[in-house]
């Protein structure tokens, strides 16, 4: 045995995914939006991760890491403009930022 | 005899290329020439194949000669064919003599005009069509000549093609035109139907005898005399086609070519005999027109006008003729009338001529005082139209009127109604020659009369209406019906007429036309000459033509515009247009609605986005 059956993986990463899909529709603070996207692309990593063990073959953690990559880049940016909104004493709340001319 | 056939026909198409090729390498007096000679040419070979048609027995005298076979479709094979017989014989001679003596004219006449080339290749080509016409030796090759025929009038009317009232008059006249060209089509179909060939023999072998069909064809054929001859309901071409020059006028209007119908009825009589209804019905619409004629030309005041109405009118005798029966008297009237009418319109050319193309009747008045040659010549053929002894008028005339006393009651009510148009004639005619040849000259008239050289005209001009006042004066007694026929004679072979007048009938008939004639000649003088009464008021119905022009308006040009206007109104506007803008606005609308998604809320973008995405799953699941 090299640990659990790939199905509770596969389940958890639904779980995981429907939580941050959640998070993004319902929540309004962009910051706790960005955390729920990450979750999503996490459980996205770790399904690649888990057929990747699976089939025995690399690639499927290759493509996991790229997405790490991704997703830290991503990050930078949406914190960034996120700190840029606080600076301006604008309301964190998606439902208010509805047209781009700040 | 057919190689003179030939030369006849086609000198004057040489003539035509010749012209139109040369352009302006030869002078336009040369031009003139050209055409003058080649008709002469035309002439001169109808003469020799008349004098071997004489040397020929009366039964023979029929030629048939083909050239290539022109059309062949299935089973049917038309030939280019030329038929010389007796009646085209008559034809020939007429066109090609009458005319070469009009384009003589026009030598003079259109002298100083600035496209006498056009206007010569515009003859020669009319000549040619109108030679095509009568020398055609089947009805295909016929109605060829009659559509071009109607091409080259179409042409010489409009041939001041910078004035606008010569363009709507030949528009006119080429609309009404094709108007009897198509129920002559309609006619052929009916008749290769019936008998696969359009030659005159077989055709007249295989038409049926009575019956509709026959009685169709009949029609058929006589909606192109009607139209071509400009007899009621066909006639309101004729006289705007006055805006024509005036040789034009003498030729096509007069002479020649409104005389075809006449030569219709008689070349294919025996089918108008397998349909009677409707040689009456020929005979009914040249007593109607006649009349109505008469009685416009009384109040015209244009002196073209009047002579166009005249020869309205006598074109309905020789119609009452053809349509009686009395096929040599109305070859015999066509014939005479050639003459005299020729000579009256190429007569008042001159006048037109020496006024500088004024044509109205008040402001012509008395100008027979500066001009004695012209105001006999134009007596002479006021004589001839009235029909007084002994010019043309009186032999062809009266002969027709009296084959009319031959045929029951419907002759008897034609002969009526053709005394009264006598009567007519004498007055209109001698309304025109009392005001514009008798008394002082207008202020108009003195002022602009230029003699030409001290003479009235050019020498081509005089010589030409001096030609035909001789014949206006001796061509009726070729025929002089109770004493000797030789027209009858040579015709017999080809018509048998259905009307033989006896003797006291001819001269019944001559007493009472020539009594209403001076009659009307004395009414015209003691009104407009001696001036004893005073002229009556116009009649509105009379100078309006009897509101032909008023009644095809309402019943072509307007009752379309209201079509028109009303299918705009209810078909192209709420349909059509309606349709498109329907389609507009419902995808206006449609990008509207859809564009209020678009509100900037990310949660509900993610909603859709999600909600997609599920709704994809299910249905690819589903799909499985």
């Amino acid at each position: 045995m090299r640990g659990p059956d790939v199905q509770w993986y596969v389940v958890l990463s639904a779980i995981l995914f429907s939580t941050g899909a959640i998070g993004v529709m319902l929540r309004r603070s962009p910051l706790i939006i960005l955390l729920s996207v990450e979750i999503m692309l996490n459980s996205a990593n770790l399904l690649l991760i888990a057929f990747s063990r699976l089939h025995g073959r690399e690639d499927g953690q290759i493509f996991a890491i790229s997405v790490m990559a991704v997703a830290a880049s991503e990050v930078v940016v949406g914190l960034g403009l996120i700190v840029a909104l606080g600076r301006r004493h604008v309301d964190l709340d998606v439902d208010k930022l509805r047209t781009l001319r700040g | 005899m057919k190689a003179a056939a030939w030369i006849c026909l086609l000198l004057p198409l040489a003539s035509t290329i010749l012209i139109t090729l040369a352009g302006t390498r030869i002078s336009r007096r040369v031009a003139g020439y050209v055409s003058t000679l080649t008709t002469m040419g035309s002439f001169a070979a109808a003469v020799v194949a008349f004098v071997q048609m004489v040397g020929e027995s009366p039964e023979h005298r029929g030629h048939l000669t083909t050239s290539w076979t022109w059309l062949a479709a299935g089973p049917y094979h038309f030939g280019f064919t030329l038929l010389t017989d007796q009646l085209s014989m008559v034809m020939m001679l007429i066109v090609a003599g009458v005319g070469s003596l009009i384009v003589a004219y026009s030598v003079g006449y259109m002298d100083g005009e600035d496209e006498e080339r056009r206007y010569f290749a515009y003859m020669s080509l009319f000549v040619f069509s109108m030679l095509l016409l009568v020398q055609s030796g089947n009805l295909l090759l016929l109605l060829a000549g009659w559509g071009m025929v109607g091409l080259s009038s179409y042409l010489l009317i409009g041939y001041h093609q910078d004035r606008p009232s010569a363009v709507a008059a030949a528009k006119k006249a080429f609309v009404m035109n094709a108007f009897g060209d198509a129920t002559m089509a309609l006619a052929l179909f009916l008749l290769i139907q019936q008998s696969g060939r359009l030659d005159y023999a077989g055709v007249f072998a295989a038409s049926p005898h009575g019956g509709t069909i026959a009685n169709l064809i009949a029609l058929g054929l006589l909606g192109g005399a009607v139209a071509k001859s400009a007899q009621i309901p066909l006639h309101t071409w004729l006289p705007d086609a006055m805006e024509g020059p005036t040789p034009v006028s003498a030729l096509i209007h007069a002479a020649t070519m409104v005389t075809a119908g006449v030569y219709l009825i008689v070349r294919t009589h025996p089918l108008f005999e397998n349909a009677y209804v409707i040689e009456d019905l020929a005979a009914g619409l040249g007593a109607a027109t006649l009349l109505m004629a008469g009685l416009i030309a009384l109040v015209q005041t244009d002196i073209k006008r009047v002579i166009a109405y005249s020869t309205m009118s006598q074109i309905g005798y020789m119609f009452v003729g053809a349509g009686l029966g009395a096929y040599p008297n109305a070859m015999f009237h066509l014939m005479t009338h050639a003459f005299f009418k020729a000579l009256l319109f190429l007569a008042a050319g001159l006048a037109i001529h020496a006024v500088v193309g004024e044509q109205d009747i008040r402001k012509l008045a008395g100008i027979g005082k500066l001009m004695p040659f012209t105001k006999v010549v134009f007596l002479i053929g006021s004589l001839a139209l009235v029909g007084i002894f002994p010019f043309a008028g009186f032999f062809s005339k009266d002969s027709i009127l009296a084959a009319a006393l031959d045929r029951g009651w419907f002759g008897v009510t034609i002969f009526a109604i053709g005394q009264v148009g006598a009567f007519l004639t004498g007055l209109y005619a001698f309304r025109l020659f009392f005001i514009v040849f008798t008394g002082e000259p207008s202020a108009f008239a003195r002022e602009h009369f230029h003699s030409h050289h001290g003479k009235e005209g050019p020498l081509s001009m005089v010589w030409t209406v001096g030609a035909l006042a001789v014949l206006s004066c001796i061509g009726g007694f070729l025929q002089f019906a109770p004493f000797w026929h030789p027209l009858s004679t040579w015709l017999d072979p080809i018509e048998r007429p259905l009307a033989e007048p006896a003797t006291w009938q001819e001269w019944l008939a001559s007493g009472i036309a020539i009594t209403a004639g001076l009659a009307g000649i004395f009414v015209a003088w003691t009104i407009y000459a001696a001036k004893r009464v005073k002229a009556p008021r116009a009649v509105p119905l009379f100078e309006r033509k009897f509101y032909w022009d008023e009644l095809y308006d309402v019943l072509f040009y307007r009752s379309a515009e209201v079509l028109t206007r009303g299918l705009y109104a209810f078909v192209e506007r709420p349909l059509i247009g309606g349709s498109i803008s329907a389609v507009s606005g419902a995808l206006g609308l449609g990008s509207r609605e859809l564009s209020a998604a678009q509100n900037g809320l990310v949660r509900s973008y993610a909603l859709a986005l999600a909600s997609g995405l599920a709704i994809l799953t299910v249905v690819f699941l589903a799909a499985r």
